[in-house]
């Protein structure tokens, strides 16, 4: 099976095979043989081997530096859907945002301005109600600037822009409810 | 009383609940139409659905709480933290029902829960007050009026709602020049949240510790204080982090503000459970700041490092059972004792609400940590109450012990579904303010701005190749756990669409 998974902004290309009561992994040409115990729908404990490359990922608890060859780290992960639409892995207590064929994640502002390609949608991240819209049509904006404010579980949260751009779209209308995912401004 | 009503929800009613099995009392719950999974309605003995999810139309309903304390048959009713419990009619309305309600007299409630009739009780005690304004200042009083009484409390100053609480209906003023627009907000914002415009003017220390102690009074006229818990560790005026005892207490300091706090109850005639909140300054000096008339949410840090149960000691005193404790030991702590809240937010994101669909919860547990929860697996974290899905707290025989022990007890949590604000302590108990004890309460609002919005947790290259890992296995072994959710369908989505059906916020 191949798949390819984005992390931390890099697209990797991941295949898994099946070895026997183990797995062979491979990202990007480096393999890791994977002992994967299947604790719940969304937990694995995975116990990994390094074997291409011969070396070994450091758990994340351990102290820095390198971890010699021969160790066998194990790691508690947790894979589960992200409401907007990527998937977030916990390794350990350590969240990370993953997206797997190019399911990428609608536009959470903060990921939006690394990339700084294309028009910026921001988009609800839970629903709620619009309490302010606090851009109009054709504004400069920039990044981190707070852009609607949206309520929901009894407090006001400011959704800010990505990057700096202009505001080319509002959808966001002052007093009206709304679904997590829904759009609420883009910026050019 | 055989039987108590739990006017609550989340993790303060199954902690009431606890406190009642305990007691062989038997507890009822009652429910708004999203909690009818929670798990406040699986441990009690009966539950009464009391209406739909809005909090106005269920956990502030007087009259449907009074209802299903009648068809139960239940002789006492415990109000827990938030909702109605500083709400001197409801307190009314048990009594006049016939019922014993858990938590101070009504009248009690009424004049600790204006900040200005609060002041005044802490001067006659002989409490120094921040300094401020005597009297409330109503929607009447001209902005000229306003702007000389500004000039006699000092700048800077905070506008306060007088009926205010939860750092709404609060703004700060350091300009002259911004006194009459910050009155104007903090008004229409105390109007629109407390249903009162009338506020204060108090002068703002300059980075004050909030120092609290901790109060059980009996009907006999016996009040006792407790070590005292510093919370100033708070983000946007909201507690984050508690412990005790303080490291800006010495022993001397503590028995002057026990005494204190002690004075000041004794001054309104108050029972039950209640904390007096002060504010420390740079020099040693604490002023009264307000009474919380209820159980606080971070009780059981006190417990912890006392042994006592205060959930236990409300039932007792409510039913006129006399304190017999030992005053001296409940101001020597034994140990040191820490909570963290954790809330469903994204901290990498502003903080913002991640309710949504809990999947899968690992508690720590083990040696000195208490996980307060009332979140579980398969559970929805509603959109329509705060967000606190527990309370974390860890003991041990000192500070840099217990400090240990809570980094243990985050790195054991593990929640999948939502995103929680775990990574953010993980974050907070490494830094060396937080460890050498050297904060005060705009420290965290502080920090956070100048971080402006880095990520807590930054994960390896390590950490992100294993996260690659797992989610191709976790697709190859079960693809429809991550084809079908990652999409449009799945269960948070329709609970979203339901949430909104239900047409609220």
């Amino acid at each position: 099976m191949r798949y390819e998974v984005e992390v931390g902004g890099r697209t990797r290309q991941v295949a898994v095979t099946r070895l026997g009561d183990a797995f062979a992994v491979t990202v990007d040409g480096r393999e890791w043989r994977v002992d994967a115990a299947r604790i719940d729908a969304q937990t694995l404990s995975l116990l990994v081997d390094s074997v291409w490359l011969n070396e070994t990922p450091r758990s994340p608890n351990a102290a820095t530096g390198p971890v010699p060859a021969g160790l066998r780290p194990g790691y508690e992960v947790s894979i589960a859907p992200d409401p907007l639409g990527g998937l977030t892995v916990c390794v350990g207590s350590t969240p990370v945002a993953v997206a797997l064929d190019s399911r990428r994640r609608w536009g959470r502002a903060d990921d939006a301005g690394a990339a700084g390609a294309g028009p910026q949608r921001l988009v609800a991240p839970m629903p709620g109600k619009v309490v302010r819209v606090l851009v109009g049509p054709g504004e400069a904006v920039r990044a981190r600037q707070p852009l609607v404010v949206v309520e929901a579980m009894k407090m006001e949260n400011e959704l800010r822009a990505g990057r700096d751009g202009t505001v080319a779209e509002i959808h966001a209308r002052e007093g009206t409810s709304v679904d997590a995912g829904a759009l609420l401004i883009v910026i050019q | 009383m055989e039987k108590i009503l739990i006017a609550n929800r989340g993790e303060i009613a199954v902690r009431i609940i606890r406190a009642c099995r305990e007691l062989g009392v038997s507890p009822v719950a009652v429910y708004s139409e999203c909690d009818r999974s929670a798990l406040h309605v699986r441990y009690a003995d009966e539950a009464y659905a009391i209406g739909p999810s809005a909090p106005r139309e269920s956990y502030l309903r007087i009259d449907r709480i009074l209802d299903a304390a009648r068809q139960s048959g239940a002789d006492g009713v415990h109000p827990g933290y938030g909702f109605l419990a500083e709400n001197e009619d409801f307190a009314a309305a048990v009594r006049d029902a016939g019922l014993t309600f858990i938590g101070p007299t009504p009248a009690a409630i009424e004049t600790m829960g204006s900040k200005t009739a609060a002041r005044t009780a802490a001067r006659r005690a002989g409490v120094p007050v921040v300094p401020g304004t005597e009297s409330s200042l109503g929607a009447d009083v001209p902005d000229a009026g306003i702007a000389a009484i500004a000039e006699s409390v000092g700048y800077p100053l905070l506008v306060k709602a007088v009926a205010g609480g939860g750092g709404k209906g609060m703004r700060t003023v350091t300009d002259p020049a911004d006194l009459a627009g910050a009155v104007r907000a903090a008004r229409s914002e105390a109007d629109a949240a407390f249903g009162d415009s009338a506020v204060y003017l108090e002068r703002q220390l300059v980075r004050p510790r909030h120092i609290e102690v901790q109060l059980l009074g009996d009907i006999h006229g016996t009040v006792v204080p407790f070590v005292e818990r510093e919370c100033s560790i708070q983000r946007r005026h909201q507690k984050v982090v508690e412990e005790t005892p303080s490291r800006a207490v010495s022993p001397a300091l503590r028995e002057a503000m026990t005494s204190a706090a002690a004075a000041v109850a004794t001054e309104v005639g108050y029972t039950n459970a209640g904390t007096i909140e002060f504010l420390l300054d740079e020099d040693g000096r604490f002023y009264f700041l307000e009474m919380n008339t209820r159980l606080q949410v971070e009780h059981a840090i006190t417990e912890m490092v006392t042994g006592v149960d205060l959930v236990r000691w409300q039932i007792r005193l409510a039913r006129g059972e006399r304190l017999d404790l030992d005053p001296a030991a409940l101001i020597t702590p034994r140990g040191h004792a820490i909570e963290c809240r954790i809330y469903a937010e994204d901290p990498d994101n502003n903080f913002l609400p991640s309710p949504g669909r809990i999947l899968q919860l690992r508690t720590p547990a083990g040696p000195g940590i208490r996980d307060d929860s009332g979140a579980t697996a398969g559970l929805d974290v509603p959109i329509f109450y705060d967000p606190m899905i527990s309370k974390l707290v860890a003991w041990a025989e000192d500070r840099p012990l217990a400090v240990a022990r809570m980094r243990r007890a985050l790195s054991e949590y593990l929640v999948a579904g939502i995103k929680t604000t775990v990574p953010f302590f993980s974050w907070l108990l490494a830094q060396p303010e937080f460890l050498e004890g050297r904060f005060h309460t705009t420290y965290l609002d502080g920090v956070l701005k100048a971080r402006n919005g880095r990520p807590f947790v930054e994960p390896s290259p390590d950490v992100e190749e294993m996260a690659a890992v797992a989610a191709a296995l976790q697709a190859a072994l079960s693809p429809g756990t991550v084809a079908e959710r990652a999409g449009d369908g799945g269960a948070s989505r329709r609970w979203q669409a339901r949430a909104r059906a239900e047409g609220v916020r």
